[in-house]
């Protein structure tokens, strides 16, 4: 049997979470929250609460889980009910009450969307060798299993309103679906490196974070609506997000400012490998997105108060975005020849105490989970008095990414916790 | 058919057109019936397992306490303490046994459900959220 907080309990009890994992656990929920909470509270819970579930006394409630027979549908070994099949087309409506059929499936991220029409979809599928049918990418988070084909990424492509010449990119970013999902403020970030930016006519200069290109918008946007549609994240069933991301309507897409690295400094798919003239399209996850505010200051370099800021970073990884003149001014000034020199002294110079390091859910149970496998330099500091200070990102400055984007107005960038992943082939998709 | 009889079918036949006009609107006017595709994808569900039998009592029996490390170092130990202090009062021949899960919540930890298994009759895995 299990235990969870009661913020959760619906989701882990619900009918379509109990079977997406082939198993219906019996659960008790205690009041949330249950983390932080002192010591005399978790005696009240046990001694004297009851059981959000079954309104049971909770002592009460945790013998009954494990120890009444079984219902007949706890016995049930089998197959899963047939899942209801999908229709490949709509029932013909109107656009009115076809937009408005949208948003009430929770398909949509409630803008107005493009209606996937067969012509619309067609013309998407042109613009790729790859067959309709073609899965290209099975999803089983958060539970089941759903191919996400070539065509159901046609039709998200479609409704956020793509070109068809932004399919290849968006066809290799549908592989990394669906977007970061946790009960904690989650999201993700797209980055796009190589030729591609510039044939669909992305945006890596002047407000290339903002709303100002259709590319950027656009296929930040589809990605939420994969992640909506076949990637099944829906509010209060499948996704508990206690805020929610407002960066999740567009997962921050950009396109790395290749042509104004400093000479030195590597494009960040060449750095992970790829060649110059490759088209690769990367994902990260993360939290958390901190401004420099202001620009640079002669007194007080930007790898400082960068180093500063990433002192308030959860975990062991970051990505650093910043303007070109930002770039150049650490080459030129500070010495950092390359990417990876500033990542290192990252690496070398962010320090916290253990209790901040540990101050967080998240960021202490990756540590706990690393130390209890005895893996350093965790498993040294969860026994390190709380005042005690680490470096964090020590041997880890390959998790610590310099990205350059921006138009060279004003000497800003921005720290970030986002870790980004494999990047994925465009070319493969066209 | 003489002029009067030609006048009296033209006026009929616009009273038809009219009529038809107004009762028949096309399909334009209206708002019309588009077909677009479906992008909901039907779930395939694991096969189904079933729960561990129950034990009847718990009494004399091991009680295992897993916990999976969400919310922290201070979450579940500190609650498991006070099950454990809850069966020391009421049901004292329960024995109890704490474990962390090796690793993230997300992944399995064979070595402990061998353990389990082998010297435990019952787990509480938690806390979550």
């Amino acid at each position: 049997m299990a235990g969870a907080a009661s913020n959760i309990v619906k989701y882990a009890t619900g009918y379509d979470y109990l079977y997406l994992n082939g198993m219906p656990i019996r659960y008790v929920a205690f009041p949330f929250p249950v983390a932080g909470q002192p010591q005399s509270v978790h005696h009240q819970y046990i001694f004297e609460g009851t059981d959000r579930v079954s309104g049971k006394p909770m002592m009460k409630a945790i013998l009954d889980a494990l120890t009444q027979p079984l219902t007949e549908k706890e016995k049930y070994k089998g197959p899963a009910p047939e899942a209801k099949p999908q229709p490949r087309l709509l029932t013909p409506d109107t656009e009115e009450n076809l937009q408005r059929l949208f948003k009430d499936k929770d398909w949509t991220d409630y803008n107005p969307i493009i209606l996937p029409t067969e012509a619309r979809v067609a013309k998407m599928l042109a613009a790729t060798s790859h067959k309709p049918g073609e899965v290209v990418k099975t999803v089983n988070w958060p539970g089941g299993n759903r191919p996400l084909t070539v065509e159901r990424v046609a039709i998200c492509a479609v409704m956020a309103g793509a070109k068809p010449e932004y399919f290849p990119a968006i066809l290799a970013l549908a592989k990394s679906v669906p977007f970061g999902n946790s009960t904690s403020s989650m999201s993700n970030m797209i980055l796009v490196n190589g030729p591609v930016r510039n044939q669909i006519g992305m945006n890596s200069g002047t407000n290339a974070m903002g709303p100002h290109n259709e590319a950027n918008s656009v296929i930040g946007r589809v990605f939420t609506l994969m992640s909506k549609t076949v990637g099944g994240l829906h509010s209060g069933v499948t996704t508990w997000s206690s805020l929610g991301n407002t960066v999740q309507y567009n997962n921050l897409c950009i396109a790395e400012n290749e042509e104004s690295l400093p000479a030195g400094w590597k494009p960040f798919h060449v750095q992970m490998g790829f060649k110059p003239a490759d088209s690769v399209v990367t994902v990260g996850v993360g939290w958390t997105n901190i401004s420099s505010v202001g620009e640079v200051q002669r007194s007080y370099p930007a790898n400082m108060l960068m180093r500063d800021y990433m002192r308030s970073l959860a975990m062991s990884s970051a990505t650093i975005v910043m303007d070109p003149t930002v770039a150049a001014l650490l080459k030129d000034v500070q010495g950092f020849k390359t990417k990876e020199s500033l990542s290192q002294w990252f690496a070398n110079n962010v320090e916290k105490t253990v209790a901040s390091f540990l101050g967080n859910g998240v960021g202490s149970g990756m540590a706990m989970s690393f130390a209890t496998q005895g893996l350093e330099p965790y498993a040294t500091w969860v026994k390190l008095p709380p005042e005690t200070l680490i470096k964090p990102f020590s041997g880890n400055d390959k998790g610590i990414q310099i990205v350059v984007v921006g138009g060279k107005i004003q000497t800003t960038w921005f720290v970030t916790d986002y870790r980004l992943g494999r990047g994925e082939l465009v070319d493969e998709w066209r | 058919m003489n002029v009067k009889s030609k006048i009296w079918s033209v006026a009929l036949l616009l009273v038809v057109a009219a009529t038809v006009t107004v009762t028949y609107t096309p399909a334009q006017n209206k708002g019309s019936l588009i077909t677009v595709l479906n992008p909901e994808v039907a779930n395939r569900m694991p096969d189904r397992l079933p729960l561990s039998p129950r034990l009847g009592s718990l009494e004399g029996k091991t009680l295992f306490l897993v916990d999976i490390g969400w919310g922290g170092p201070d979450a579940a130990p500190s609650v498991y303490a006070e099950i454990k202090a809850w069966l020391a009062e009421n049901m004292p021949s329960v024995k109890t046994e704490y474990r962390r899960i090796r690793g993230g919540y997300d992944a399995g930890d064979p070595e402990l459900w061998k353990e389990i298994k082998a010297k435990g009759n019952a787990a509480f895995v938690g806390i979550s959220g």
